[in-house]
């Protein structure tokens, strides 16, 4: 057989398939019934969306008037307002700090996402981005606003949660997933008990105690502000999944290399640093990343417990009278936002895995 | 934490007694810490319960609930006991779980199947649907419907969206079905199937000589004779629903709030179910369909005996892991209004400041809920899984 350079196949499979995606759409009666029936659903639904959100839609100029001479969809809201969904009521002239921030907290967790990055330098990099969040939004220093945490909201206050919450969590969730497969039994009872309460019951219903049950629980002194307590719910939320996610890593990994560890005389850490948890981490990656999606969803329910989301920015600027309040038009900008996010944040994750497969 | 353990050179495993004391004293010092951090908490909860006047007790469960719940499965109003207000909570997200459940289920083969569809346009639009639910937090997906609902439906008149189902701003009504037959006597019709069917599966020695057909037949034909007797004083029909306006006047209504919490998390759910289900397909390979097909079973019988079996395997596990979301998730109903059981405790917990009670009586509940499924679904695999073998 003479080895076919992939560069001259392309193009012929590309057509081949292209034909036969046409073909497939008609090859048994079955498939013709099918594909009239979406045909058909298609004609129906897409010429009055299209003329909702193109040709009748309101965009320029940004005013309530546009919207109003427009029977369509008010984008002109989502111009005029984006701001205040994406930051929420943080203070107008200093929006560039949480843009920053977001920017920073998303290219850094693209970043982690690959295995080949994991190094003490990255633990750094995010301790100062952890800093540096706190001081761009919060201000006090080198000459910035002082800006306090009741005036945060929208993009910023979602990514800083997720990040802490993963980031948080993660370290507890490895601890958590270890204790789960030792052999001692109060440590493996502690964190089963932990772990299966967590995973039963609602992340709403966590919220709801943490924010009912901390004042009453703590000294008056250390009881904490609304977005620690809601952060500390999600991280103990987000470290219970994710050991679950570990442990199944863990499971993954043959006898035998705790058996060559231990004939090497590694100790119990050592076995874990060295030689089980790279190997059981790799294996997770794909069920982590699924794990940080679930969590980035999450945070919206932070909303329930009085805190300035991206959802509750959006809410709080439809407020606005002067418009005739445009809450799908928001609610589609919004969904597009975090769909971007989770779903870009996916497919990267997946062709990082795809690539880490093919080298191995 | 000075875990670490150094064997002997040469041995493989440090010499027990070592890693006895070591365990003993990294355990020791496990509970020691949750010991002493409930202790603490127990103490400043004494403190701030006395320094506030809170009396700690659940007296409070029998005394008047005295608030009004918009919509409930069962009959209740506010003279009724804080107990029975709970016991209408649980009823209502229990309803909400279950038609989510079955609605999902159904939906989700289906759009598993589609999703794996040869033909690319409906692989593809069950694509979007997987990728859409997949990637957006469900609650935004719940607050976009439940606006969409109060811009759309009309506050004037009522439209028939399908035959015998009709929306306006009010909500939408469908069909009322109502049967002779109370709610205990369906429960125990459940029970008497139930239970013939287990002996028709197992029959006792005397039996097993019969066929099985002839023991299924009997077995439905006592079910039947029971629910003639049980449903003889009682009618049974379907009232259609009817309109004067933008009033719903028959059939069974759905507030908006409840239609929304359902729809939403249908939608959302079967995405979820769709992958389970499209992963489950995947997961039995091409040769087991061929090699069944060779040996001359028919197209039903390899689906029945060769398939199912091995998909229901991959499937059931992260099935249940579906189900147990369904239920968190129907806690998302506080985001549109609907009362579920987490929203009436919180108001339970407002009017009567019984936060501790409270806060435990939800945990318990839904550990119970979510373990009651759980337990039962791993039962159910670990029978499958020992039929399938390995």
């Amino acid at each position: 057989m003479t080895a076919i350079d992939p560069m001259l196949e392309t193009p012929r499979r590309v057509l081949r398939n292209s034909g036969a995606a046409w073909r497939r759409l008609f090859d048994s009666p079955l498939n013709v019934a099918l594909s009239l029936l979406v045909l058909a659903a298609a004609a129906m639904a897409v010429p009055p969306l299209f003329k909702w959100a193109v040709l009748d839609a309101a965009f320029l100029p940004a005013t309530p008037q546009t919207c109003q001479a427009h029977a369509g969809a008010c984008w002109s809201f989502i111009v005029a307002k984006h701001s205040q969904i994406l930051f929420g009521i943080y203070p107008l002239d200093e929006r560039w700090r949480p843009a920053i921030v977001c920017v920073g907290l998303i290219g850094l967790l693209i970043y982690s996402v690959r295995p080949s990055s994991w190094r003490r330098g990255l633990l750094v990099a995010w301790l100062v981005m952890m800093v540096a969040a706190q001081v761009l939004m919060g201000g006090g220093i080198f000459g910035l606003t002082p800006v306090s945490t009741a005036l945060w909201g929208g993009l910023p206050v979602t990514l800083i949660l997720t990040v802490v919450a993963i980031g948080g969590g993660f370290p507890l969730a490895i601890l958590l997933a270890l204790a789960r497969r030792s052999e001692l039994p109060a440590l493996r009872v502690l964190s089963t008990i932990f772990i299966e309460t967590m995973r039963g019951l609602p992340l709403l219903s966590i919220l709801f105690i943490a924010s009912i049950m901390l004042p009453l629980l703590l000294p008056a002194a250390l009881v904490p502000d609304k977005l620690v307590r809601a952060l500390i719910a999600l991280l103990l939320f987000a470290a219970a999944y994710m050991a679950e996610v570990v442990r199944g890593g863990l499971q993954a990994i043959p006898r035998g290399q705790y058996e060559a560890a231990a004939a090497l005389g590694l100790g119990y850490w050592r076995t874990q640093q060295k030689v089980v948890l790279p190997q059981a981490l790799n294996v997770s990656i794909p069920a982590l990343t699924s794990t940080i999606i679930v969590m980035i969803k999450n945070t919206s329910l932070v909303l329930v417990v009085g805190l300035f989301d991206l959802i509750s920015s959006g809410k709080s600027a439809l407020a606005d009278p002067t418009w005739r309040s445009p809450a799908i038009e928001t609610y589609i900008f919004i969904s597009a936002i975090y769909f971007v996010l989770c779903f870009g944040f996916g497919r990267f994750a997946e062709s990082f895995e795809r690539r880490n497969k093919v080298s191995r | 934490m000075a875990l670490t353990v150094s064997g002997p050179p040469g041995l493989a495993r440090p010499s027990r007694g070592v890693v006895r004391r070591v365990d003993l004293l990294a355990q020791a010092a496990a509970i020691a810490v949750v010991l002493v951090v409930l202790g603490v908490i127990l103490a400043t909860t004494r403190y701030n319960l006395s320094a506030r006047g809170i009396q700690l007790g659940l007296d409070f469960l029998v005394e008047r609930a005295g608030f009004t719940v918009a919509e409930t499965l069962l009959p209740y109003d506010p003279g009724d006991s804080v107990l029975r207000a709970m016991w209408v909570g649980v009823t209502n997200s229990l309803f909400v779980s279950i038609v989510v459940g079955v609605a999902s289920t159904i939906l989700g083969v289906l759009v598993g199947v589609c999703r794996l569809s040869p033909n690319p346009m409906v692989a593809g639009l069950a694509r979007v649907w997987v990728e859409g639910v997949r990637n957006t937090p469900p609650v935004l997906l719940l607050i976009f419907l439940y606006s969409l609902w109060w811009q759309v439906a009309p506050s004037d008149h009522a439209v028939a969206l399908a035959p015998g189902v009709l929306a306006s701003i009010r909500g939408l009504a469908v069909p009322k079905v109502t049967t002779p037959w109370s709610g205990m006597d369906l429960l125990l019709l459940a029970v008497l199937a139930g239970g013939l069917a287990w002996l028709v599966a197992r029959p006792p020695r005397a039996a097993r000589a019969m066929p099985r057909p002839f023991l299924a037949g009997a077995a439905i034909a006592v079910t039947a004779l029971a629910a003639l007797m049980l449903g003889l004083d009682g009618r049974a029909g379907i009232i259609l629903p009817r309109a004067e306006g933008a009033t719903l006047a028959s059939g069974a209504v759905l507030t908006p709030e409840l239609f929304t919490i359902l729809f939403g998390l249908t939608l959302y759910t079967t995405g979820f179910i769709a992958e389970v289900v499209r992963g489950g397909i995947e997961a039995v390979p091409k040769g087991q369909w061929e090699a069944a097909r060779a040996l001359g079973l028919g197209e039903a019988s390899v689906l029945r005996l060769v398939v199912l079996p091995q998909m229901l395997r991959v499937v059931i596990p992260p099935m249940t892991s579906q189900y147990v979301n369904i239920v968190k998730n129907s806690t998302l109903a506080l985001a549109v209004g609907y009362t579920d059981f987490l929203t009436i405790m919180g108001t339970i917990i407002n009017k009567t400041g019984h936060a501790i009670e409270g806060t435990v009586l939800i945990v318990v509940v839904y550990l119970c809920i979510n373990l009651t499924i759980s337990t039962a679904l791993n039962l159910y695999n670990a029978r499958i899984a020992m039929r399938g073998g390995r």
